[in-house]
């Protein structure tokens, strides 16, 4: 080593001074190792927290599908016009300036005027009051930055034919804050904006285009409250991670189908990290964890059914009507059309609702789910749960009962239960059980209930179906409905409670989803099955390979303790209310097809025993030899009517549209042979 | 010893220090380079209006003065020294003349405008110094006994020390004592003497600083603002004082963060650099904009180096300059005469003063004082210094064995 050479000598003083080099470059040494080996973590951290800013990306959201495939719910790009402030850099600086020679020269001219004033050169400190404050200095460049991004925006906005304007707070907020992200000045432009903005505005002007995944429901109202609605949300859902500097504007479902599978369909976010310089402007960016796109949720529903309930609800009651349609696959349980009015459209939650069609909904209560999340009074659609309890408890079907006349009036029967007179909208006369089923006769029901199948039986049967029980179809939508329990029987319990439960009315209270799995129950030959919505979620991308999960069909939650026999007389009664001259659910008849089914109407009543209004009901499946469709309509209304009238024709509608199909299928099949 | 007669006139300058300084000046070039082409509008510009050209410049008028100077024995030099010294005072003196000196808008008047160019005084003052102080202290040892030659010695070194300091460039005063009393101290000046300079200046600098950190207002000594700031910042002391209110506080506390960032960013780039570096011109702090602009390719060269080539980068440089300095002591150490050893102790005393300083103060281990990087710092009248210095080790070098 060279330093020995000194060393060795007999130079006492060099040899300090190499001492002490050697020590101070020891030092340097060591305190490079320090910062440099042992601390280069802790200075990587204080780089990224000051030089990059992470973004949350949001993740493609899954569209929902009806069970063809079509589309009920998707995403389109939506274009927003916004500033680049990184590319403004250079008009900015170079507006300022400009602004700033001039503050200069101004002041300059001033503090001359003043010295020519006092005739005198001015000292030190009179010449400080001339100078530009750092206060000023910042205001300057503000005012530049503003007017160079006002011009460019006026100059855009002639462009495209609409006149635009640059909020002064809302830019300097967003310049202090979100530098490094564009700055919307525009949104949502319409296809003949966009071509115009791209015609004339090639170049990095600042202004681009900016583009955004909208929420959209291709069919506006339709299955509005299956599909339920988004509220724009951008926080992190669990496992993402929670510290982002910046967040791009993304969606949470609230309710319905976008609320229940709103993990399957958002997917998860992904985060980018932007690069900033020192001032804050946008130098570089990149994709640390790209978002994982949401799954599809393929629903039960059939979108032509769907449209064709809506359609045929709006048609023959008008678009406020307050009502609910249920479709079901008796066999499989799977729901195909659910319906409920009035509706929405949710495309305005997702774009941001306006106050007026907030209130509107408000007014509507449209929000609800009239399908599933209102309990209504069955009225005489209840009488196939007692007809039911009856034929299994010895009630002969053919055996005639007599209903006496009603004294106030002679056309229409009565029935005493005990003291009380129990009026019936039937006329009096013999009955047996067919023809009492076809006129909804409350005395013969009321009677069979009291006299063949006493209150614990029908009590019995309706717990087989589920009743008063959810079905679990929507998770924070549904009602359980009313039904009497045992514990209800055994105290305080008279047979006038028993007559009104016979009839519908009283201490029991449905939901139409309920009625459909009710009456899928009847015809199917007696499984109660769980109603199904959605059949499977996929991946948006059928090329990942990524399994789906499905959902099975034909779950059965009960089988029904009844005789086969009793179901075959209660569904020959069902297809006589239909196409019996006399049946009460004549109109929804259809040429070629067997409808069995059974109207009702229940009385509402408020606090005070004053009647309201009318629940109306048409509970039906179809066909009659080979049962598919199980059809439920339910209808609100103040005014009078009967299941028969009001919802009967509703209905009819739909088996024409299922017939209609199923010949279009037949058709298409044989062509194909 | 080669006996007398084998008269070898002509040396040659010694191949490991020349290896040394070449790689030292290539570094230096691809690291200005590395530093000024971050910023858009100067990367715009012709390669020969580049900054790293000017240092190519700079470098070779350097060479050529330090070659220039190997050609005549340095006794010769040494007889013309007083001349020198006292022509930079004069230019000290200059320099503090508000129509003379430029402050170049940095608020110290340390600059002579020479047309093109401007030429820093207090760079050749340092030159100056190292000559007449070893042609002072190269009489016998007998006299340096005397108290009055010691008094002299001291005021040789005040005089620009204490110019320098009223420009104000703290740093480039300060390089100056160390250089001055090393000389002294090899020349064979009495220890007593120098130990007890040492412990009045120990107590001086110890109350100096007492002051700046806990004095009130109105006890504080004239100062610099932005003085006080570095040696707060350095200690890390808090800029409000006990009793200041609340607004007062923050505004200190802004003022500190403020102050405090020069320091803060060559650090995190120090740091963020690692073992092995981010790769030339990939250094975030300096494409960024964080390390300011003016001063990366300036005095904080080697952060720039030590962020985009590691550990390993910094280890290099050091290496370097290491090598410098010891040749430079065998230099002294093989020199023909006191002269000899003097110049050469001055100038590695020079040196190293400059780089534990600049590099000192990249990792926080000296208060932030402007004071170049010798050979890698951009700047024409460091480079042409420090070549000079360099030149005039060389010189006692080869003409190490007169005849």
């Amino acid at each position: 080593m060279l330093i020995f050479d000194e060393l060795k000598k007999n130079d006492p003083q060099l040899r300090l001074v190499a001492t002490v080099v050697v020590a101070g470059l020891g030092i340097l040494l060591a305190g490079l190792w320090w910062v440099q080996v042992v601390s280069a973590h802790e200075y990587q951290s204080h780089l990224e927290t000051q030089a990059y800013r992470t973004v949350r990306i949001p993740a493609i959201r899954g569209k929902i599908l009806d069970r063809e495939g079509r589309v009920l719910a998707e995403n389109r790009p939506r274009f927003n016009l916004s500033l680049y402030l990184d590319d403004l850099r250079k008009p900015f600086d170079a507006a300022y300036n400009q602004l700033y020679r001039q503050a200069r020269e101004g002041r300059q001219r001033a503090l001359a005027a003043q010295e020519i004033k006092l005739n005198r050169s001015l000292t030190k400190p009179e010449r400080k009051a001339f100078a530009l404050t750092t206060a000023e200095l910042q205001q300057l460049r503000a005012q530049a930055r503003w007017s160079v991004a006002n011009n460019l925006v006026t100059q855009v906005g002639q462009q495209l034919g609409q006149p635009l304007a640059l909020d002064t707070t809302k830019f300097e907020r967003a310049y202090q804050t979100r530098l490094a992200l564009p700055f919307t000045i525009l949104p949502n432009l319409d296809p003949g904006q966009i071509a115009r903005f791209e015609e004339r505005f090639t170049n990095g002007l600042g202004a681009n285009l900016d583009l955004q995944a909208a929420r959209v429901y291709p069919s506006g109202a339709t299955a509005a409250h299956l599909l339920g609605y988004l509220r724009n949300d951008d926080s992190s859902q669990e496992g993402e991670d929670a510290d982002f500097n910046y967040r791009l504007p993304d969606y949470r479902g609230v309710v319905g189908v976008e609320g229940r599978c709103d993990t399957e369909l958002r997917g998860h976010a992904g985060a980018e990290s932007v690069l900033v310089n020192n001032l804050g402007y946008r130098q570089s960016e990149n994709i640390l964890d790209p978002p994982e796109p949401g799954r599809n949720v393929v629903l039960t529903i059939d979108l032509d059914l769907q449209r064709a309930a809506e359609a045929s609800l709006i048609r023959h009651r008008g678009a406020d009507v307050r009502g609910a349609v249920v479709v079901m696959d008796v066999n499989s349980g799977d729901v195909l059309a659910l319906v409920s009015s009035p509706t929405f459209d949710p495309n305005d939650f997702a774009q941001g609702i306006s106050q007026d069609k907030w209130q509107r909904i408000q007014d509507l209560t449209a929000e609800k789910n009239r399908a599933t999340y209102e309990n209504y009074a069955p009225g005489s659609i209840f009488k196939t749960v007692v007809a039911l309890a009856a034929l299994e408890n010895g009630l002969n079907p053919a055996e005639i009962y007599h209903v006496e006349a009603n004294p106030e009036n002679p056309a229409k029967g009565m029935i005493y239960v005990g003291r009380r007179r129990i009026k019936d909208t039937a006329p009096p006369g013999d009955y047996n059980f067919k023809k009492a089923f076809i006129h909804s006769s409350n005395s013969y029901f009321i009677n069979a209930g009291l006299e063949h199948a006493g209150v614990e039986n029908v009590l019995r049967i309706g717990k087989e179906f589920h009743l008063g029980e959810r079905t679990g179809l929507f998770a924070r939508q549904e009602t359980s409905g009313d039904f009497p329990d045992e514990e209800r029987i055994q105290a305080n319990w008279s047979d006038g409670d028993t007559a009104n439960v016979c009839i519908g009315q009283g201490e029991v209270a449905v939901t139409p989803i309920q009625m459909a799995v009710m009456v899928s129950a009847i015809a199917n030959g007696g499984k109660v099955l769980w109603p199904r919505l959605i059949d499977r979620i996929e991946p948006q991308d059928p090329a990942t390979g990524e399994a789906a999960t499905n959902f099975p069909s034909g779950r059965v939650r009960n089988e029904l303790d009844v005789h086969a026999r009793s179901l075959k007389i209660l569904r020959d009664a069902m297809l006589a209310d239909v196409n019996s001259s006399e049946g009460t659910g004549t109109a929804a008849a259809v040429n070629g097809l067997h409808i069995c089914g059974k109207t009702g109407t229940a009385q509402v009543q408020d606090a005070s025993n004053k009647l309201t209004g009318y629940n109306f009901w048409f509970a039906s499946y179809a066909p009659y030899e080979n049962p598919k469709y199980a059809v439920v309509v339910m209808v609100e209304s103040t005014g009078s009517g009967s299941g028969g009238t009001v919802c009967a024709p509703i209905a009819h509608d739909i088996y024409e549209t299922i017939l209609k199909k199923q010949n279009a299928a037949t058709t298409k099949t044989l062509a194909r042979n | 010893m080669t006996p007398c007669f084998a008269k070898e006139r002509e040396g040659r300058p010694d191949p490991i220090q020349l290896a040394a300084l070449a790689v030292l000046m290539f570094i230096g070039t691809m690291f200005v380079c590395s530093a000024t082409m971050a910023n858009a509008t100067t990367a715009l510009l012709p390669w020969y209006d580049q900054i790293w050209m000017r240092q190519i410049i700079w470098y070779a008028l350097g060479l050529g003065a330090a070659a220039g100077i190997c050609l005549t024995d340095y006794h010769t030099l040494a007889r013309w020294s007083f001349v020198a010294y006292w022509a930079t005072i004069l230019c000290l003196i200059a320099v503090l003349i508000p129509h003379i000196g430029s402050t170049h808008g940095w608020g110290a008047r340390r600059w002579i405008d020479l047309g093109p160019f401007q030429f820093q005084p207090s760079e050749f003052a340092k030159l100056a110094f190292i000559l007449a102080g070893a042609n002072f202290l190269s009489r016998p040892p007998d006299e340096l006994q005397q108290r009055a030659i010691f008094w002299k010695g001291i005021g040789l070194m005040l005089l620009p020390f204490g110019l320098i300091l009223k420009e104000p460039d703290l740093g480039s005063a300060l390089v100056l004592l160390p250089t001055g009393l090393v000389m002294m101290f090899v020349a064979g000046t009495p220890l007593k003497y120098l130990l007890r300079l040492a412990a009045v200046a120990g107590i001086l600098g110890t109350l100096l600083l007492a002051d700046v950190l806990f004095a009130p207002p109105g006890w504080r000594i004239k100062m610099q603002d932005y003085q006080r700031q570095r040696l707060l910042v350095y200690f890390g002391a808090n800029f409000a004082a006990g009793n200041a209110t609340a607004k007062e506080k923050s505004e200190a506390r802004r003022l500190q963060f403020e102050k405090s960032y020069q320091v803060r960013q060559a650090l995190i780039s120090v740091g963020s650099g690692g073992l092995l570096g981010k790769g030339w011109r990939k250094g975030d702090q300096t494409a960024l904009g964080f390390l300011p602009p003016g001063a990366a390719h300036n005095d904080f060269i080697f952060s720039v180096i030590a962020e985009e080539e590691g550990f390993a980068g910094s280890v290099l440089v050091l290496a370097l300059y290491a090598v410098v300095l010891f040749t430079g002591l065998r230099i002294a150490g093989q020199a023909r005469d006191r002269l000899g050893k003097l110049v050469a102790v001055g100038v590695v005393t020079l040196l190293f003063s400059h780089v534990f300083i600049n590099i000192g103060m990249n990792i926080r281990i000296v208060p932030v004082t402007g004071i170049p990087l010798p050979l890698l710092s951009y700047g024409g009248s460091s480079v042409l210094c420090s070549l000079i210095a360099l030149g005039l080790m060389q010189n006692v070098h080869i003409h190490r064995r007169g005849y």
